[in-house]
Protein backbone atom coordinates (compact mmCIF):
# COMPACT_ATOMS: atom_id res chain seq x y z
CA UNK A 1 0.00 0.00 0.00
CA UNK A 2 1.58 3.38 -0.96
CA UNK A 3 0.33 6.49 0.96
CA UNK A 4 0.37 9.18 -0.09
CA UNK A 5 0.29 12.66 1.51
CA UNK A 6 -2.20 15.43 0.64
CA UNK A 7 -0.91 19.33 2.83
CA UNK A 8 -3.24 21.30 4.66
CA UNK A 9 -2.86 24.14 2.33
CA UNK A 10 -4.50 21.65 -0.70
CA UNK A 11 -7.42 20.51 0.92
CA UNK A 12 -9.56 22.89 -0.87
CA UNK A 13 -7.76 21.75 -4.27
CA UNK A 14 -8.36 18.12 -3.49
CA UNK A 15 -12.00 19.00 -2.84
CA UNK A 16 -12.31 20.92 -6.04
CA UNK A 17 -10.69 17.93 -8.07
CA UNK A 18 -13.39 15.35 -6.30
CA UNK A 19 -16.31 18.06 -7.47
CA UNK A 20 -15.27 18.12 -10.69
CA UNK A 21 -16.28 14.50 -11.17
CA UNK A 22 -19.31 13.76 -9.14
CA UNK A 23 -21.54 15.77 -6.45
CA UNK A 24 -19.50 15.80 -3.43
CA UNK A 25 -21.46 15.84 -0.52
CA UNK A 26 -19.54 16.37 3.06
CA UNK A 27 -19.28 17.90 6.43
CA UNK A 28 -19.90 21.49 6.55
CA UNK A 29 -20.72 23.79 9.78
CA UNK A 30 -24.74 24.38 10.37
CA UNK A 31 -24.28 26.14 13.51
CA UNK A 32 -21.92 27.47 15.43
CA UNK A 33 -21.49 24.20 17.24
CA UNK A 34 -23.07 21.78 14.94
CA UNK A 35 -21.94 19.84 11.52
CA UNK A 36 -23.96 18.42 8.84
CA UNK A 37 -23.11 16.73 5.60
CA UNK A 38 -24.83 18.92 2.74
CA UNK A 39 -23.94 19.19 -0.78
CA UNK A 40 -20.65 21.22 -1.11
CA UNK A 41 -20.79 24.69 -3.28
CA UNK A 42 -18.11 25.50 -1.72
CA UNK A 43 -14.41 24.01 -1.44
CA UNK A 44 -13.53 26.37 1.19
CA UNK A 45 -16.62 25.28 3.69
CA UNK A 46 -15.55 21.39 4.35
CA UNK A 47 -14.31 20.34 7.70
CA UNK A 48 -12.51 17.50 7.90
CA UNK A 49 -11.46 17.87 11.37
CA UNK A 50 -15.07 17.32 13.38
CA UNK A 51 -16.42 15.52 16.04
CA UNK A 52 -19.33 14.01 14.76
CA UNK A 53 -22.59 14.99 12.52
CA UNK A 54 -25.61 15.01 13.66
CA UNK A 55 -27.15 12.84 11.37
CA UNK A 56 -24.83 9.99 9.78
CA UNK A 57 -25.06 9.52 5.79
CA UNK A 58 -27.87 6.96 6.24
CA UNK A 59 -29.92 10.20 5.49
CA UNK A 60 -28.54 9.96 1.93
CA UNK A 61 -30.52 6.25 1.23
CA UNK A 62 -32.74 6.21 3.42
CA UNK A 63 -34.33 10.06 4.48
CA UNK A 64 -36.35 11.46 7.50
CA UNK A 65 -39.06 12.09 5.17
CA UNK A 66 -39.45 10.00 1.61
CA UNK A 67 -42.34 10.17 -0.30
CA UNK A 68 -43.43 6.77 -1.57
CA UNK A 69 -46.06 7.33 -3.96
CA UNK A 70 -48.43 9.93 -5.26
CA UNK A 71 -51.93 9.33 -5.95
CA UNK A 72 -55.34 10.58 -7.53
CA UNK A 73 -58.12 10.12 -5.78
CA UNK A 74 -60.53 10.82 -9.21
CA UNK A 75 -59.69 7.46 -10.99
CA UNK A 76 -57.71 5.41 -7.99
CA UNK A 77 -54.22 5.47 -9.92
CA UNK A 78 -51.02 5.71 -8.32
CA UNK A 79 -47.48 6.68 -9.13
CA UNK A 80 -44.35 5.39 -7.53
CA UNK A 81 -41.63 8.02 -6.90
CA UNK A 82 -39.08 7.87 -9.01
CA UNK A 83 -35.91 7.13 -7.12
CA UNK A 84 -32.49 7.85 -8.08
CA UNK A 85 -28.57 6.30 -7.16
CA UNK A 86 -26.98 8.83 -5.18
CA UNK A 87 -23.84 8.47 -7.58
CA UNK A 88 -21.77 11.36 -5.41
CA UNK A 89 -18.52 11.23 -3.75
CA UNK A 90 -19.28 11.09 0.17
CA UNK A 91 -16.10 12.71 1.79
CA UNK A 92 -15.26 13.41 5.25
CA UNK A 93 -16.68 10.15 6.59
CA UNK A 94 -15.94 8.91 9.81
CA UNK A 95 -15.21 4.84 10.32
CA UNK A 96 -17.80 4.10 12.49
CA UNK A 97 -20.72 5.92 10.09
CA UNK A 98 -19.31 3.62 7.27
CA UNK A 99 -19.90 0.45 9.50
CA UNK A 100 -23.16 1.60 9.92
CA UNK A 101 -24.04 1.09 6.27
CA UNK A 102 -22.81 -2.39 6.35
CA UNK A 103 -25.52 -3.08 8.83
CA UNK A 104 -28.30 -1.06 7.17
CA UNK A 105 -27.29 -3.07 4.06
CA UNK A 106 -28.09 -6.11 5.80
CA UNK A 107 -31.56 -5.15 6.71
CA UNK A 108 -32.81 -3.50 3.83
CA UNK A 109 -31.12 -6.73 1.79
CA UNK A 110 -32.82 -9.16 3.87
CA UNK A 111 -36.06 -11.07 2.88
CA UNK A 112 -37.50 -8.48 0.85
CA UNK A 113 -34.97 -6.41 -0.75
CA UNK A 114 -35.88 -2.54 -0.10
CA UNK A 115 -35.78 -1.01 -3.19
CA UNK A 116 -35.51 2.12 -2.65
CA UNK A 117 -32.87 2.37 -0.53
CA UNK A 118 -30.79 0.02 -2.30
CA UNK A 119 -31.19 1.80 -5.22
CA UNK A 120 -29.65 4.96 -3.42
CA UNK A 121 -26.91 3.35 -2.16
CA UNK A 122 -25.37 3.23 -5.92
CA UNK A 123 -22.91 4.96 -7.61
CA UNK A 124 -21.09 5.98 -4.15
CA UNK A 125 -17.57 6.59 -3.86
CA UNK A 126 -16.35 6.64 -0.01
CA UNK A 127 -13.78 8.96 1.32
CA UNK A 128 -13.58 8.51 4.78
CA UNK A 129 -11.33 10.44 7.35
CA UNK A 130 -9.76 9.52 11.06
CA UNK A 131 -11.11 11.17 13.76
CA UNK A 132 -9.92 11.86 17.31
CA UNK A 133 -12.01 10.25 20.21
CA UNK A 134 -13.84 12.83 22.05
CA UNK A 135 -16.00 12.46 25.35
CA UNK A 136 -18.77 10.18 23.31
CA UNK A 137 -17.00 7.99 20.57
CA UNK A 138 -16.51 4.36 21.85
CA UNK A 139 -16.23 2.99 18.67
CA UNK A 140 -13.11 1.11 19.37
CA UNK A 141 -15.41 -1.03 22.10
CA UNK A 142 -17.55 -2.59 19.12
CA UNK A 143 -13.94 -3.22 16.76
CA UNK A 144 -14.22 -0.12 14.76
CA UNK A 145 -11.24 2.00 14.89
CA UNK A 146 -10.62 5.71 14.30
CA UNK A 147 -8.72 4.62 11.22
CA UNK A 148 -10.44 1.87 9.91
CA UNK A 149 -10.93 2.00 5.85
CA UNK A 150 -13.53 -0.98 5.32
CA UNK A 151 -15.40 -0.33 3.08
CA UNK A 152 -13.69 2.98 1.83
CA UNK A 153 -12.39 3.64 -1.60
CA UNK A 154 -9.71 6.20 -0.26
CA UNK A 155 -8.89 7.46 3.45
CA UNK A 156 -7.15 10.15 5.00
CA UNK A 157 -5.68 10.23 8.24
CA UNK A 158 -4.77 13.31 10.22
CA UNK A 159 -1.42 14.30 10.44
CA UNK A 160 -0.16 17.58 12.12
CA UNK A 161 0.61 18.60 8.55
CA UNK A 162 -2.12 17.38 7.03
CA UNK A 163 -3.68 13.91 6.11
CA UNK A 164 -2.39 10.86 4.64
CA UNK A 165 -3.89 9.40 1.69
CA UNK A 166 -4.29 5.86 1.08
CA UNK A 167 -6.03 4.82 -2.17
CA UNK A 168 -8.09 1.33 -1.63
CA UNK A 169 -10.21 0.83 -4.57
CA UNK A 170 -9.89 0.79 -8.24
CA UNK A 171 -12.58 3.43 -7.79
CA UNK A 172 -10.64 5.37 -5.39
CA UNK A 173 -7.66 5.33 -7.93
CA UNK A 174 -9.60 7.49 -10.32
CA UNK A 175 -10.56 9.73 -8.05
CA UNK A 176 -7.41 11.09 -7.57
CA UNK A 177 -6.09 10.20 -10.89
CA UNK A 178 -4.83 13.59 -12.65
CA UNK A 179 -4.26 15.04 -8.83
CA UNK A 180 -0.38 15.41 -7.46
CA UNK A 181 -0.08 13.64 -4.17
CA UNK A 182 3.17 13.34 -2.97
CA UNK A 183 4.39 10.04 -1.73
CA UNK A 184 4.45 10.53 2.35
CA UNK A 185 7.53 11.09 4.28
CA UNK A 186 6.09 8.92 7.78
CA UNK A 187 4.07 5.68 8.33
CA UNK A 188 0.21 6.36 9.57
CA UNK A 189 0.41 6.95 13.15
CA UNK A 190 -1.43 5.01 15.95
CA UNK A 191 -5.45 6.40 16.14
CA UNK A 192 -6.51 8.38 18.88
CA UNK A 193 -7.11 6.96 22.61
CA UNK A 194 -10.56 6.80 23.58
CA UNK A 195 -12.21 7.60 26.78
CA UNK A 196 -15.08 5.72 27.03
CA UNK A 197 -15.02 1.67 26.73
CA UNK A 198 -17.60 -1.11 27.13
CA UNK A 199 -16.13 -3.84 29.47
CA UNK A 200 -16.71 -6.63 27.14
CA UNK A 201 -16.90 -8.01 23.79
CA UNK A 202 -19.91 -8.99 21.90
CA UNK A 203 -19.51 -12.69 21.89
CA UNK A 204 -19.82 -12.58 25.68
CA UNK A 205 -22.37 -9.50 25.67
CA UNK A 206 -25.09 -11.65 23.77
CA UNK A 207 -24.68 -13.55 27.22
CA UNK A 208 -24.85 -10.88 29.53
CA UNK A 209 -27.88 -8.75 28.21
CA UNK A 210 -29.69 -11.95 27.47
CA UNK A 211 -29.50 -11.99 31.81
CA UNK A 212 -30.06 -8.31 31.98
CA UNK A 213 -33.60 -8.23 31.38
CA UNK A 214 -35.02 -7.90 34.41
CA UNK A 215 -32.30 -5.78 35.74
CA UNK A 216 -32.91 -2.49 37.43
CA UNK A 217 -31.53 -0.27 35.38
CA UNK A 218 -34.46 0.51 33.10
CA UNK A 219 -36.56 1.44 35.63
CA UNK A 220 -33.83 3.80 36.79
CA UNK A 221 -33.06 4.93 33.82
CA UNK A 222 -36.81 5.27 32.96
CA UNK A 223 -36.52 8.31 35.91
CA UNK A 224 -34.27 10.22 33.64
CA UNK A 225 -35.40 10.13 30.23
CA UNK A 226 -38.59 12.19 29.18
CA UNK A 227 -39.19 9.73 25.98
CA UNK A 228 -38.31 12.67 23.41
CA UNK A 229 -37.08 9.99 21.19
CA UNK A 230 -33.71 11.87 20.61
CA UNK A 231 -31.51 8.67 20.91
CA UNK A 232 -33.55 6.65 17.94
CA UNK A 233 -33.52 9.44 15.56
CA UNK A 234 -29.93 10.52 15.36
CA UNK A 235 -28.82 6.64 15.60
CA UNK A 236 -26.73 5.78 12.34
CA UNK A 237 -27.96 1.55 13.00
CA UNK A 238 -32.06 2.50 13.43
CA UNK A 239 -34.05 1.90 10.12
CA UNK A 240 -37.67 2.17 12.07
CA UNK A 241 -40.41 4.10 9.98
CA UNK A 242 -43.65 5.00 9.94
CA UNK A 243 -46.04 5.31 6.66
CA UNK A 244 -48.05 8.28 6.45
CA UNK A 245 -50.65 9.32 3.86
CA UNK A 246 -51.47 13.10 3.21
CA UNK A 247 -54.44 14.39 0.77
CA UNK A 248 -54.00 17.81 -0.45
CA UNK A 249 -56.52 20.23 0.08
CA UNK A 250 -58.23 19.86 -3.34
CA UNK A 251 -59.42 16.21 -1.97
CA UNK A 252 -58.38 14.98 -6.02
CA UNK A 253 -55.13 13.07 -4.54
CA UNK A 254 -51.77 13.18 -2.22
CA UNK A 255 -48.90 11.41 -1.01
CA UNK A 256 -47.37 8.71 1.09
CA UNK A 257 -44.57 9.24 2.95
CA UNK A 258 -42.32 7.41 4.95
CA UNK A 259 -40.42 9.17 8.29
CA UNK A 260 -38.32 7.98 10.88
CA UNK A 261 -39.60 6.54 13.89
CA UNK A 262 -38.12 5.43 16.94
CA UNK A 263 -39.03 2.89 19.90
CA UNK A 264 -38.47 5.33 22.54
CA UNK A 265 -41.57 7.38 21.12
CA UNK A 266 -45.08 5.69 22.94
CA UNK A 267 -47.34 5.66 19.50
CA UNK A 268 -44.61 3.32 18.21
CA UNK A 269 -46.40 0.27 19.81
CA UNK A 270 -49.59 2.00 19.51
CA UNK A 271 -51.85 -0.38 17.69
CA UNK A 272 -55.47 0.22 16.89
CA UNK A 273 -57.75 0.16 19.79
CA UNK A 274 -55.21 2.67 21.34
CA UNK A 275 -53.40 -0.62 23.27
CA UNK A 276 -50.06 0.24 23.74
CA UNK A 277 -47.30 -2.91 24.02
CA UNK A 278 -44.43 -1.08 25.69
CA UNK A 279 -45.90 1.88 27.31
CA UNK A 280 -43.47 2.60 29.89
CA UNK A 281 -40.02 4.24 29.16
CA UNK A 282 -38.31 1.32 30.67
CA UNK A 283 -39.70 -1.42 28.39
CA UNK A 284 -38.75 1.43 25.52
CA UNK A 285 -35.24 1.66 27.16
CA UNK A 286 -34.68 -2.26 26.98
CA UNK A 287 -35.94 -2.70 24.06
CA UNK A 288 -33.45 0.17 22.58
CA UNK A 289 -30.59 -1.29 24.22
CA UNK A 290 -31.42 -4.83 23.46
CA UNK A 291 -31.55 -3.89 19.48
CA UNK A 292 -28.27 -2.81 19.48
CA UNK A 293 -26.34 -5.56 21.83
CA UNK A 294 -28.58 -8.51 21.74
CA UNK A 295 -31.52 -9.31 19.26
CA UNK A 296 -29.48 -8.51 15.83
CA UNK A 297 -26.38 -9.26 17.40
CA UNK A 298 -27.93 -12.66 18.25
CA UNK A 299 -28.47 -13.02 14.41
CA UNK A 300 -25.60 -11.75 12.93
CA UNK A 301 -23.08 -11.93 15.56
CA UNK A 302 -22.06 -8.00 15.26
CA UNK A 303 -23.62 -5.21 17.51
CA UNK A 304 -25.79 -3.21 15.76
CA UNK A 305 -24.32 -0.09 17.71
CA UNK A 306 -21.16 1.43 15.57
CA UNK A 307 -19.81 3.34 19.15
CA UNK A 308 -21.00 6.97 17.77
CA UNK A 309 -22.44 8.39 20.75
CA UNK A 310 -24.68 10.45 18.85
CA UNK A 311 -27.57 9.01 21.21
CA UNK A 312 -25.32 9.94 24.39
CA UNK A 313 -24.20 13.36 22.95
CA UNK A 314 -27.61 14.45 22.02
CA UNK A 315 -29.46 13.33 25.14
CA UNK A 316 -30.45 16.70 26.86
CA UNK A 317 -30.78 14.13 29.68
CA UNK A 318 -27.47 12.78 30.00
CA UNK A 319 -28.27 8.87 29.59
CA UNK A 320 -25.28 6.88 28.22
CA UNK A 321 -25.55 4.04 26.34
CA UNK A 322 -21.65 3.33 27.24
CA UNK A 323 -23.22 3.27 31.11
CA UNK A 324 -26.01 1.16 30.56
CA UNK A 325 -24.21 -1.84 28.91
CA UNK A 326 -21.26 -1.46 31.48
CA UNK A 327 -23.80 -1.60 34.56
CA UNK A 328 -25.34 -4.80 33.01
CA UNK A 329 -21.79 -6.07 32.74
CA UNK A 330 -21.02 -5.14 36.34
CA UNK A 331 -23.88 -6.65 37.47
CA UNK A 332 -23.61 -9.73 35.71
CA UNK A 333 -20.19 -10.33 36.39
CA UNK A 334 -21.06 -9.66 40.30
CA UNK A 335 -23.89 -12.14 40.06
CA UNK A 336 -21.65 -14.53 38.89
CA UNK A 337 -18.87 -14.26 41.34
CA UNK A 338 -21.30 -14.33 44.06
CA UNK A 339 -22.77 -17.29 43.11
CA UNK A 340 -19.57 -19.14 42.66
CA UNK B 1 -72.87 14.18 -4.32
CA UNK B 2 -74.17 14.84 -1.11
CA UNK B 3 -74.39 17.95 0.39
CA UNK B 4 -71.33 20.55 1.59
CA UNK B 5 -70.69 19.69 5.10
CA UNK B 6 -71.88 23.14 7.32
CA UNK B 7 -68.79 25.07 8.69
CA UNK B 8 -68.35 27.31 11.56
CA UNK B 9 -66.13 29.37 13.27
CA UNK B 10 -66.76 30.38 17.21
CA UNK B 11 -64.10 31.91 19.65
CA UNK B 12 -64.30 32.38 23.62
CA UNK B 13 -61.32 33.81 25.67
CA UNK B 14 -58.21 34.20 23.21
CA UNK B 15 -56.67 36.59 20.90
CA UNK B 16 -58.45 35.79 17.65
CA UNK B 17 -55.29 34.69 16.28
CA UNK B 18 -55.60 31.35 15.22
CA UNK B 19 -59.00 32.73 13.57
CA UNK B 20 -56.53 35.37 11.83
CA UNK B 21 -54.30 32.18 10.96
CA UNK B 22 -57.49 30.95 9.32
CA UNK B 23 -57.87 33.80 7.29
CA UNK B 24 -54.41 33.57 6.28
CA UNK B 25 -55.03 30.61 4.06
CA UNK B 26 -54.78 33.02 0.95
CA UNK B 27 -53.68 30.08 -1.26
CA UNK B 28 -56.00 27.52 0.07
CA UNK B 29 -59.31 29.45 1.30
CA UNK B 30 -61.01 29.32 -2.33
CA UNK B 31 -60.54 25.20 -2.13
CA UNK B 32 -61.66 24.87 0.92
CA UNK B 33 -64.90 26.53 0.15
CA UNK B 34 -65.10 23.89 -2.51
CA UNK B 35 -65.89 21.40 0.12
CA UNK B 36 -67.60 23.19 2.74
CA UNK B 37 -70.28 25.99 3.39
CA UNK B 38 -69.50 28.60 5.94
CA UNK B 39 -72.43 29.45 7.94
CA UNK B 40 -71.40 31.00 10.86
CA UNK B 41 -68.16 33.24 11.81
CA UNK B 42 -68.24 36.07 13.62
CA UNK B 43 -64.88 36.98 12.75
CA UNK B 44 -65.60 36.92 8.79
CA UNK B 45 -69.75 37.06 8.42
CA UNK B 46 -73.06 37.91 10.40
CA UNK B 47 -75.05 35.32 9.54
CA UNK B 48 -76.96 32.62 12.31
CA UNK B 49 -78.41 29.03 11.34
CA UNK B 50 -79.18 26.25 14.10
CA UNK B 51 -77.06 23.17 13.25
CA UNK B 52 -73.29 22.63 11.81
CA UNK B 53 -71.38 19.12 10.26
CA UNK B 54 -67.97 20.97 11.71
CA UNK B 55 -67.53 23.40 14.36
CA UNK B 56 -63.81 24.84 14.89
CA UNK B 57 -63.58 26.71 18.59
CA UNK B 58 -61.01 29.10 19.30
CA UNK B 59 -60.74 30.42 22.57
CA UNK B 60 -60.58 28.92 26.57
CA UNK B 61 -63.83 29.38 28.84
CA UNK B 62 -63.33 31.81 31.25
CA UNK B 63 -67.04 33.16 32.34
CA UNK B 64 -70.24 30.65 33.33
CA UNK B 65 -71.88 32.27 29.89
CA UNK B 66 -68.88 30.45 27.78
CA UNK B 67 -69.94 27.40 29.49
CA UNK B 68 -73.23 28.46 28.48
CA UNK B 69 -72.33 28.78 25.15
CA UNK B 70 -69.71 26.15 24.97
CA UNK B 71 -72.83 23.71 25.29
CA UNK B 72 -75.18 25.25 23.27
CA UNK B 73 -72.19 24.67 20.53
CA UNK B 74 -71.37 21.42 20.82
CA UNK B 75 -75.60 20.08 20.89
CA UNK B 76 -75.59 21.70 17.29
CA UNK B 77 -72.40 20.60 16.26
CA UNK B 78 -71.89 16.87 14.81
CA UNK B 79 -67.92 17.15 15.17
CA UNK B 80 -66.10 19.88 17.24
CA UNK B 81 -63.05 20.73 16.79
CA UNK B 82 -60.61 22.40 19.47
CA UNK B 83 -58.38 25.21 17.35
CA UNK B 84 -55.17 26.43 19.02
CA UNK B 85 -53.66 26.29 22.49
CA UNK B 86 -56.24 28.31 24.59
CA UNK B 87 -59.09 25.43 23.48
CA UNK B 88 -57.16 22.48 23.56
CA UNK B 89 -55.01 22.88 27.01
CA UNK B 90 -56.35 26.16 28.68
CA UNK B 91 -52.97 28.38 26.95
CA UNK B 92 -51.48 31.00 29.05
CA UNK B 93 -54.66 32.24 30.25
CA UNK B 94 -54.39 29.31 32.21
CA UNK B 95 -51.50 31.14 33.88
CA UNK B 96 -54.37 32.85 36.22
CA UNK B 97 -55.43 29.05 37.60
CA UNK B 98 -52.18 29.45 39.68
CA UNK B 99 -53.65 32.30 42.15
CA UNK B 100 -56.86 32.92 43.84
CA UNK B 101 -59.64 33.38 41.32
CA UNK B 102 -60.69 36.41 43.97
CA UNK B 103 -57.72 37.97 43.64
CA UNK B 104 -57.11 37.55 40.05
CA UNK B 105 -60.91 38.96 39.51
CA UNK B 106 -59.91 42.27 41.89
CA UNK B 107 -56.55 42.90 39.91
CA UNK B 108 -58.16 43.29 36.41
CA UNK B 109 -61.44 44.82 37.14
CA UNK B 110 -60.93 46.50 40.58
CA UNK B 111 -63.95 47.79 42.20
CA UNK B 112 -66.10 46.69 40.08
CA UNK B 113 -65.32 42.97 39.96
CA UNK B 114 -68.75 41.81 41.05
CA UNK B 115 -70.10 43.03 37.53
CA UNK B 116 -67.45 40.72 35.49
CA UNK B 117 -68.04 37.11 36.77
CA UNK B 118 -65.20 34.65 36.01
CA UNK B 119 -63.56 31.22 36.45
CA UNK B 120 -60.53 29.18 35.77
CA UNK B 121 -59.32 29.46 32.97
CA UNK B 122 -60.76 25.93 31.21
CA UNK B 123 -59.78 24.02 27.68
CA UNK B 124 -63.41 22.82 25.91
CA UNK B 125 -62.41 19.25 26.99
CA UNK B 126 -63.47 19.95 30.67
CA UNK B 127 -66.75 21.12 29.57
CA UNK B 128 -67.95 19.49 26.68
CA UNK B 129 -66.65 16.47 24.29
CA UNK B 130 -64.04 17.49 22.30
CA UNK B 131 -63.74 15.42 19.03
CA UNK B 132 -60.64 16.81 17.56
CA UNK B 133 -57.78 18.89 18.43
CA UNK B 134 -55.70 21.79 16.54
CA UNK B 135 -52.63 22.41 18.81
CA UNK B 136 -50.44 25.23 18.61
CA UNK B 137 -50.23 29.00 20.07
CA UNK B 138 -51.90 30.19 17.19
CA UNK B 139 -52.72 27.10 15.85
CA UNK B 140 -50.79 25.15 13.27
CA UNK B 141 -51.60 26.05 9.98
CA UNK B 142 -50.34 22.93 8.57
CA UNK B 143 -52.36 20.60 11.10
CA UNK B 144 -55.55 22.75 10.53
CA UNK B 145 -55.00 21.59 6.66
CA UNK B 146 -54.24 17.98 7.55
CA UNK B 147 -57.56 17.67 10.06
CA UNK B 148 -59.86 20.03 7.50
CA UNK B 149 -59.13 17.68 4.95
CA UNK B 150 -60.14 14.71 6.90
CA UNK B 151 -63.01 15.60 8.11
CA UNK B 152 -64.16 16.48 4.78
CA UNK B 153 -63.15 12.94 3.65
CA UNK B 154 -65.08 12.05 7.10
CA UNK B 155 -61.56 10.03 8.18
CA UNK B 156 -60.66 10.58 11.87
CA UNK B 157 -57.52 12.86 11.72
CA UNK B 158 -54.25 11.25 13.29
CA UNK B 159 -53.38 13.52 16.33
CA UNK B 160 -49.22 13.75 16.69
CA UNK B 161 -48.23 12.87 20.28
CA UNK B 162 -44.17 12.72 19.70
CA UNK B 163 -42.08 15.35 21.14
CA UNK B 164 -40.81 18.40 19.28
CA UNK B 165 -37.29 17.02 19.61
CA UNK B 166 -38.48 14.32 16.79
CA UNK B 167 -38.41 16.72 14.20
CA UNK B 168 -35.87 18.97 15.07
CA UNK B 169 -33.45 15.66 14.83
CA UNK B 170 -35.70 15.04 11.11
CA UNK B 171 -34.23 18.56 9.88
CA UNK B 172 -30.76 18.48 11.65
CA UNK B 173 -31.69 21.96 13.25
CA UNK B 174 -28.72 22.41 15.82
CA UNK B 175 -30.40 21.73 19.27
CA UNK B 176 -31.19 24.56 20.65
CA UNK B 177 -29.67 23.33 24.08
CA UNK B 178 -26.35 23.17 22.49
CA UNK B 179 -26.66 26.95 21.67
CA UNK B 180 -26.75 27.76 25.69
CA UNK B 181 -30.85 28.43 25.57
CA UNK B 182 -33.66 26.52 27.29
CA UNK B 183 -36.33 24.55 25.28
CA UNK B 184 -39.78 22.77 26.13
CA UNK B 185 -39.09 20.42 22.81
CA UNK B 186 -38.58 17.26 25.27
CA UNK B 187 -41.61 17.39 26.58
CA UNK B 188 -43.82 19.19 24.08
CA UNK B 189 -46.09 17.47 21.48
CA UNK B 190 -44.58 17.82 18.02
CA UNK B 191 -46.87 18.56 14.70
CA UNK B 192 -45.19 21.94 14.01
CA UNK B 193 -42.39 20.85 12.12
CA UNK B 194 -40.09 22.01 14.74
CA UNK B 195 -41.19 25.61 13.84
CA UNK B 196 -39.52 27.83 16.64
CA UNK B 197 -36.46 26.02 17.19
CA UNK B 198 -35.75 25.78 13.23
CA UNK B 199 -35.79 29.75 13.02
CA UNK B 200 -33.42 30.26 15.48
CA UNK B 201 -36.06 30.34 18.48
CA UNK B 202 -36.51 27.92 21.01
CA UNK B 203 -39.74 25.73 22.38
CA UNK B 204 -41.84 27.46 24.43
CA UNK B 205 -44.32 24.57 24.93
CA UNK B 206 -47.46 25.73 23.34
CA UNK B 207 -48.69 22.23 21.75
CA UNK B 208 -49.22 21.21 25.27
CA UNK B 209 -47.23 18.38 27.21
CA UNK B 210 -46.56 14.73 25.24
CA UNK B 211 -48.73 12.29 26.84
CA UNK B 212 -47.72 10.87 30.17
CA UNK B 213 -45.29 13.54 30.20
CA UNK B 214 -42.18 12.62 33.03
CA UNK B 215 -42.35 16.12 34.20
CA UNK B 216 -39.71 15.10 37.13
CA UNK B 217 -36.79 14.31 34.29
CA UNK B 218 -37.65 17.45 32.78
CA UNK B 219 -37.33 19.69 36.01
CA UNK B 220 -34.03 18.26 36.13
CA UNK B 221 -32.80 18.96 32.88
CA UNK B 222 -34.02 22.76 32.86
CA UNK B 223 -31.94 22.67 36.51
CA UNK B 224 -29.04 21.38 34.91
CA UNK B 225 -29.10 23.63 32.32
CA UNK B 226 -28.90 26.69 34.65
CA UNK B 227 -32.62 26.96 35.64
CA UNK B 228 -34.14 27.36 39.35
CA UNK B 229 -36.22 24.40 40.31
CA UNK B 230 -38.74 27.42 40.34
CA UNK B 231 -38.16 29.11 36.68
CA UNK B 232 -38.31 25.63 35.73
CA UNK B 233 -41.76 24.79 36.48
CA UNK B 234 -42.88 28.54 35.29
CA UNK B 235 -41.36 27.79 31.79
CA UNK B 236 -43.71 24.66 32.35
CA UNK B 237 -47.00 26.74 33.45
CA UNK B 238 -46.78 28.54 30.47
CA UNK B 239 -49.06 26.83 28.22
CA UNK B 240 -49.69 23.94 30.87
CA UNK B 241 -51.28 25.23 33.91
CA UNK B 242 -54.56 23.75 33.59
CA UNK B 243 -52.98 20.30 33.29
CA UNK B 244 -50.47 20.94 35.58
CA UNK B 245 -52.83 22.32 38.22
CA UNK B 246 -54.81 19.17 37.72
CA UNK B 247 -51.58 16.60 38.22
CA UNK B 248 -51.00 19.02 41.46
CA UNK B 249 -54.64 18.34 43.03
Amino acid sequence: MDLKFLASDRVEAFVSHLMQQKTVYAPQHTGKHSVALEKVDDPAAVILDYGRTMQSVKKFFLPPRDELLSFDLTDHSFTPAAVEPLDAILLGIHSYDRAAIDRLDYNFSQGHPEKNYLTRREGVVWVGVSFEPDEFHFSGSVGISPHETAGFDAFLTRVREGYLVEVLTDAGRELVSGFELPPAERPKPAPGHFHQHIFLPQAKLNEVMAASYNNEIWAEMAEKCVGCGSCNIVCPTCYCFNVEENVDITVTGGTRERIWDGCMLREFTEVAGGEVFRGGLAERQRHRVMRKFKYLSDKTGHPWCVGCGRCTAYCTAGISIVSIVNRCVSDFEERHTTAM
Amino acid sequence: MAAKPRVAFFDFTGCEGCELNQLNFENQLLDMLEHVDIVEWREAMDDRPGEYDIAFVEGSLSTPDCIKRINDIRRRAKVLVAVGACAVQGGINGMKNTRPIEEVREEVYGKDKYLFPTLPALPLSAVVKVDVNVRGCPMTQLEFLKVFTALVMGKQPVEPNSAVCVECKLKENECVYEKGMICLGPVTRGGCDAHCPSFGQYCTGCRGLVPEPNLKAMEEILVKHGLSVNEAWKRLHLYNSHELEGLKS
